[in-house]
């Protein structure tokens, strides 16, 4: 069963005719149950118990600070006018944004039939919830009186007797959040099925026999349940795909249907999508290339799936960039004195440092991956998506605070300043996506076994016919 | 209790290694003519659905039709929400936005049919299903590792023990076993039952929190988190206020402005006199009607008298006119400007409704609800509204400039609703109450003849009406006295 | 697995792989008819205004060059994706691809429309435009400095240059490839991929605003450039599949497309009406929420009258029915029928078109209008002649070499090529 692929092959060159392997080594399908249960099964490293005690502060410290919000009022922000949305509604985009790559590697990669996404879209899967977790966490502390939130479901209210305004793309905001964060569980969650049965089936102690055996739902591997599996997973991804393109574009019109100078452009919905799946990607990498060095699973996330992200990132980056010089064109094509004016005060007005950080973060640094080195070393991507993290971060804040600070009336101009509490909560959202990510490496399977196995079936069934 | 020994036997079951001697043992037992069979695997294999004749499933109907049901459910849900049950104009789209409907369309059409293809495909596969006889051989836990099954079922019309495990012998299957009934206790463990009650227990307290809150008075005032949100510091109409220096909290129009559509008049409309009449007998009079008109008099304006005064003056001259034969010799207007047609009776029918039925009445018949509570209270100080019918406020003898005069300024107790009703309004309130007086005058031949009919039938009826009800009253009371 | 046997790719000069003589010979009568009718369509269209025939014109050449422009995308993404599924047919794309060098030369009269009249197509080439609509000196002279008939012509030569380039390099690969067998041409052909699509973006989006958007001079949308993109891609999937279909009926490829291949074709037919349908009602959305006059007009004008029941055909026959009608995988698994929806959606994208173009041709001081029957009819002679010119022109290339990259590396793979 063993496979003629010599140990450290560079799996990152492909012959033109000849698929290069995506599972790297003499591996066995036994070998990928065992490199991924290790993982869940052995005992916490030092560096894991450290980086959840790390982050479990920073969620603790941003419960603290949200419930001093709820106590003392959204005062406590540095939102003021012009400037109503501030930092939350920023931190909101820019999760939303790292919530993309997931449900996209696992819904739009799989449509495409791009096999190296089987190694790593479990955990892109499951940095999408946590990422739309912490999303959901800032709109809903920012309608300022958080108790209330619930209003804008569409229930009978007795105390209210309306409803919600369906005609706002603030609610359509709400559905398509709620949308993604549930229709992404249940692909994530379906998807963990078959392997949560194999914890189930390896599990020594009873208490993880019986958890895992509930997770499981009674998995057996019937070729009947692994059909009808198989189509409930192509459809789900039928729908996730154009649901990822959606979530996006519906943020992007909380901005573009008003009529605020540098919001209200028609490139929006495609540039926001393509902005998110950039971000998400340099989470992505940011997460995972540390994670496969610390629980040893470089066999499976190979240099080729890290070369491929990196692609990615290449591409979107270039996209956004092509939509900011577009942007920039048609301000000045256009000819309205108020986009005009938007447009300039974004690159030389008093948030001039914003504005270039974002373009040396999204723009610049991302072309250095045309260099197949950059591509292929691990350390160099990881800076490198760290900068386009900084870079996505940056490009909602001068959307979101520059062209709120000038609007129409420029006797209420003014400069933002964030809080202490603002700069706590971006911290602390950290805090909570570390942390369910942690607690995700422990107790899930991080990489999808049953496909791997069925992609290494596929790689053994080719080097086969090779043979005859 | 049944024998351990003959416990009930389901099927056979062989292991396979690898995924071709598992395809090729399934093709010879779909050859022998076996239809409940099953292929366990750790992975999806492509090809096993051909290879042991497994129908393709109905999946794809039912997320369909889910799809289908989340469209519909959030067209009908946003058209009716906003725009049947409670329509209203949001930043001028109408109300029933198509164009803004189509997000939240689509969000619940993937939602649904999402929730069609997860819940549909464990349906359809019957789990959750915990327990499985095959759980009970030990090797079947690397189904889900790197081993591959294959399962005849005993209830097979052509089952045959020996054929099968001879097929399975063949194929290179190994550990061939029968597959025995679970014989383990079927009750939920303790520790998970109780879990579940605990889990139980503790969600029924909020339930019960609120309940009880429902049902209990208490004595203690509401606590209010935001003090400034439930008592808006926001001084409401009439209240008095220290920031400005005359003590009031609503402010008057700024000297030398005039408001959004009062300039659109001369000043003939706007006081009900005819000027030019007036400056030839009181010209004093008519000018200072032109500068009160021209805006509220600032306090830099000593001299002058103030609006109130000037309105009320005018009023009791009018007013005291009836009584001492015909000494106003004020040139009202005695036409209204803006005429009869139906949409100013329609508009003047809409503005006596809000603001003068209340005390005259619906029917101008002088006995509104603030009327009938002031009589009720025994009111001291109440003078009633005159009732509208009476002949010294018809036309001939109150013109209708003196009628909007009034209205304009006030007379007795009542005050002038100029700063409440446009000028435009007030005339066509003066329009509707003289349709009012014209109602109790009005005979049938004013009535185009082709409405006649119909109104004489309407007549009777509600005299007939009358009549019943007050037989009955009658009847009442009699029966009343008797006892 | 084991059940599909390792298909065997036939020798390079198998009948099979060259274009059938029936359909090589069409290749002289399409040029010349197409060249008549274009000619007819174009003069009864002139004889209603100037306006008018220069605005039928452009919508033909727009509809021809956004196939040719799709295909060339479609081959590049192929390389850039390092797809193996299309290898059977992409041949067809690169040879539909090459036409963005004859329609440099069908651009000639939009270029003449400038030099030698004075706004008879484009408003803004009209001096007395700005004062005409009172717009203001200091914005129109702003605009102009973009919208000018020199500049104008020098970016349209910049833009059929980087197509033509493109579109020959990647020809050539692919035919040298033909000749040598050599991978190292599609390592060299994959290793431009990524370049060559930024430098395509940038040239067609700004192709979009220079030649279609601009109609409008004071009008603007960022996202107007991935609208005509869209319908250029789908167009560009239906008229592979629509030559798929044609090819192996007249006997050629038989083998090598399967029913695999067209439910591939149809699936993204069926993603790129999706994706025309996601921008247009973007756009729409953005501008219609939003609005603001300055934007406004451009659909408020699309929505009256006769451009009115247009708009409700897009919706309903460019969206609807097609997303209906492609949703299953049964009807993408049929040959016919994908052959069908690919004709009937390459009907409707000439609608779109059409629908983009048409409604600003109205003469000075008039409204635009279809031109009744006759400018109707004028319209569909043009741009069948257009594309019958271009089709014939497809057909000279197409006889010279294989209908297929007969020593691609991954033919093998694309051939034996499975839907999950």
């Amino acid at each position: 069963m063993s496979l003629a692929i010599p140990n450290g092959l560079d799996n990152s060159v492909e012959q033109p005719g000849q698929r290069a392997p995506l599972v790297l080594g003499d591996t066995t399908y036994h070998d990928i149950t065992e490199s991924v249960c290790q993982v869940a099964e052995r005992k916490p490293s030092t560096s894991w118990v450290i980086g959840f005690l790390v982050s479990f502060a920073l969620l603790q410290w941003l419960t603290v600070c949200i419930l001093y919000l709820i106590y003392t009022g959204v005062g406590v922000w540095g939102n003021r006018a012009p400037i109503f949305w501030g930092w939350p509604i920023v931190n909101f985009v820019f999760w939303v944004g790292i919530g993309h790559a997931g449900t996209l590697i696992s819904a739009i990669l799989f449509l495409f039939r791009q096999e190296w996404r089987t190694s790593i879209n479990r955990a892109a899967e499951a940095m999408t919830i946590f990422a739309v977790a912490c999303a959901g966490t800032f709109p809903g502390i920012h309608v300022g009186r958080a108790w209330l939130a619930y209003w804008l479901a569409p229930y009978p209210s007795l105390n209210l007797w309306m409803w919600p305004q369906f005609r706002s793309p603030l609610l359509w905001d709400v559905f398509a959040v709620s949308t993604y964060g549930t229709v992404s569980l249940l692909f994530w969650y379906m998807g963990m099925v078959p392997d949560l049965a194999t914890f189930r089936d390896r599990s020594k102690n009873k208490f993880r026999r019986m958890a895992y055996g509930i997770l499981s739902l009674g998995w057996s591997g019937s070729s009947r349940h692994w059909m009808r599996y198989e189509k409930a997973y192509a459809l789900l991804a039928a729908f996730a795909a154009p649901l990822v393109l959606s979530v996006h574009t519906i943020v992007s019109f909380d901005f573009a249907v008003s009529q605020v100078p540098g919001w209200h452009t028609t490139i929006f919905p495609p540039y926001f999508v393509a902005g998110a799946i950039f971000s998400g990607f340099a989470m992505v990498l940011t997460l995972m290339i540390p994670a496969r060095k610390m629980l040893g699973l470089e066999k499976l996330i190979t240099i080729r799936h890290l070369d491929n992200m990196c692609k990615i990132i290449l591409a979107t980056g270039s996209i956004v960039g092509l939509a900011y010089g577009t942007e920039f064109f048609i301000a000045w094509y256009g000819q309205v004195q108020e986009e005009k004016f938007a447009f300039l005060n974004r690159a030389f007005g008093p948030y001039w440092w914003a504005y270039w950080t974002m373009i040396s973060c999204n723009v610049i640094s991302p072309q250095l991956f045309w260099i197949k080195k950059f591509r292929t070393t691990p350390w160099i991507i990881v800076i490198i998506s760290i900068f386009v993290n900084i870079g996505m971060w940056f490009e909602r804040f001068v959307i979101v605070i520059t062209s709120l600070s000038r609007d129409y009336l420029p006797s209420a101009w003014a400069y933002f300043s964030p809080t202490w509490v603002d700069w706590s909560m971006l911290i602390g959202s950290f805090g909570l996506f570390f942390t369910l990510f942690l607690l995700f490496c422990r107790l899930m399977p991080v990489i999808n076994m049953a496909e791997t196995k069925s992609t290494l079936a596929k790689q053994y069934h080719m080097s086969h016919s090779d043979e005859h | 209790m049944s024998d351990n020994n003959e416990k009930k036997v389901h099927g056979i079951v062989a292991e396979y290694e690898s995924v071709d001697s598992l395809l090729n043992a399934c093709r010879r037992v779909r050859d022998a003519g076996y239809k409940k069979t099953d292929a366990y695997t750790p992975f999806p294999v492509h090809g096993i659905d051909k290879a042991l004749g497994i129908k393709p499933t109905v999946l794809p109907w039912i997320v369909l039709g889910c799809g289908l049901t989340g469209t519909v459910t959030a067209l009908v849900m946003q058209i009716w929400m906003n725009s049947i049950d409670y329509p209203y104009i949001i930043s001028g789209k109408p109300y029933i936005s198509l164009p803004a409907f189509i997000p939240v369309a689509f969000e619940l059409t993937v939602l649904f049919s999402s929730f069609g293809a997860f819940f549909g495909m464990w349906a359809l596969n019957g789990l959750p299903r915990f327990s499985n006889p095959l759980f009970t051989d030990p090797r079947f836990d690397r189904v889900t590792d790197d081993r591959f099954f294959l399962y005849v079922d005993a209830s097979d019309e052509s089952y045959d023990e020996k054929a099968v495990r001879e097929i399975y012998e063949q194929t290179g299957g190994e550990h061939i076993n029968s597959v025995l009934d679970d014989d383990s206790s079927d009750k939920i463990p303790k520790p998970i039952f109780m879990a579940w009650g605990l889990v139980i227990a503790a969600s029924v307290i909020p339930l019960l929190i609120v309940l009880k809150m429902r049902v209990t008075n208490s004595d203690q005032p509401r606590f209010h988190i935001f003090y400034d949100m439930d008592f808006s510091p926001a001084k409401d109409a009439q209240q008095g206020s220290t920031l400005f220096a005359d003590g009031r909290a609503m402010r008057p129009d700024v000297p030398g402005t005039v408001a959004r559509g009062d300039s659109n008049y001369d000043m003939n409309f706007m006081t009900g006199v005819d000027m030019d009449k007036l400056s030839a007998i009181d010209a004093p009079r008519a000018e200072r009607l032109v500068r009160l008109s021209n805006g509220p008099i600032g306090p830099q304006d000593q001299d002058s008298t103030p609006a109130a005064e000037e309105g009320e003056q005018a009023a009791n001259d009018s007013d005291s006119a009836s009584g001492e034969a015909a000494k106003d010799t004020t040139p009202w207007l005695t036409s209204n400007p803006l005429g009869n047609s139906k949409e100013v009776l329609l508009q003047g029918e809409k503005y006596f409704g809000i603001y003068c039925s209340v005390c005259h009445g619906m029917n101008g018949g002088g006995n509104g609800l603030v009327n009938r509570r002031a009589q009720k209270i025994l009111s001291p100080t109440w003078i009633p509204p005159s009732s509208l019918h009476q002949e010294s406020l018809y036309s001939d003898q109150y013109p209708d400039g003196k009628l909007f005069s009034t209205i304009s300024n006030g007379i007795r107790k009542m005050p002038g609703y100029a700063a409440q009703i446009k000028a435009e309004d007030r005339w066509a309130i003066v329009a509707y109450v003289r349709a009012l007086q014209l109602s109790r005058n009005a005979s049938i031949d004013l009535i185009p003849q082709s409405q006649r009919a119909e109104i004489l039938e309407m007549q009777e009826a509600v005299q007939q009406k009358l009549l019943e009800e007050a037989e009955a009253e009658q009847q009442t009371q009699e029966a009343a006295a008797q006892e | 697995m084991s059940e599909h046997a390792t298909p065997n790719v036939k020798p390079a000069d198998d009948p099979a792989f060259q274009l059938p003589a029936s359909l090589g010979s069409l290749s002289i009568p399409l040029i010349i008819g197409g060249l008549v009718l274009l000619g007819a369509g174009w003069g009864i269209a002139n004889n209603i205004h100037a306006r008018f025939g220069m605005s039928v014109y452009l919508t033909a050449f727009i509809y021809c060059i956004s196939i040719a422009v799709g295909c060339l995308f479609f081959v590049m993404l192929q390389h850039l994706c390092r797809a193996g599924w299309s290898v059977v047919v992409r041949r067809i794309a690169e040879n539909i691809m090459l036409m963005v060098i004859p329609m440099g030369i069908l651009f000639l009269p939009i270029i003449g429309s400038l030099l030698f009249g004075e706004g008879v197509l484009y408003r803004w080439d009209d001096p007395n435009h700005a004062v005409e609509n009172h717009l203001p000196i200091s914005i129109w002279a702003e605009k102009t400095r973009w919208l000018n008939s020199s500049w104008f012509t020098v970016r349209a030569v910049l833009y059929f240059g980087i197509w033509s380039a493109l579109a020959l390099f990647y020809y050539r690969g692919s035919i040298q490839q033909d000749a040598t067998g050599d991978k190292a041409i599609t390592d060299k052909l994959q290793y431009w991929s990524g370049p060559a699509i930024m430098m395509f973006c940038g040239a067609t989006a700004f192709a979009a605003f220079d030649w279609v958007m601009s109609l409008a001079p004071m009008w603007f949308s960022t996202m107007f450039g991935v609208y005509v993109f869209a319908g250029s891609v789908l167009s560009a999937h239906c008229i592979i599949s629509v030559s798929v279909y044609l090819l192996q009926k007249r006997g050629a490829i038989q083998d090598e497309v399967t029913v695999e291949h067209y439910h591939d074709l149809g699936k993204y037919m069926f993603g790129f009406v999706f994706f025309w349908t996601y921008i247009a009602f973007s756009q729409f959305l953005l501008i219609w929420y939003g609005n603001i006059p300055e934007e406004t007009h451009w659909f408020y004008e699309r929505q009256e009258g006769t451009w009115g029941k247009i708009a409700l055909i897009l919706i309903f026959f460019h969206w609807m029915l097609p997303f209906a009608g492609l949703m299953s995988r049964h009807i993408r698994r049929n040959p016919k029928l994908v052959f069908a929806w690919a004709i009937y959606l390459l009907i409707l994208h000439f609608v779109d078109i059409y629908w983009m173009i048409m409604p600003e041709s109205a003469a000075a001081g008039g409204h635009a209008s279809t031109g009744g029957g006759l400018g109707i009819a004028s319209s569909l002679l043009c741009v069948l002649g257009m594309f019958l010119f271009m089709i014939g022109m497809v057909l000279k290339i197409a006889k010279q070499k294989a209908v297929i990259a007969v020593h691609d590396p991954r033919l093998q793979e694309s051939i034996a090529f499975e839907n999950m």
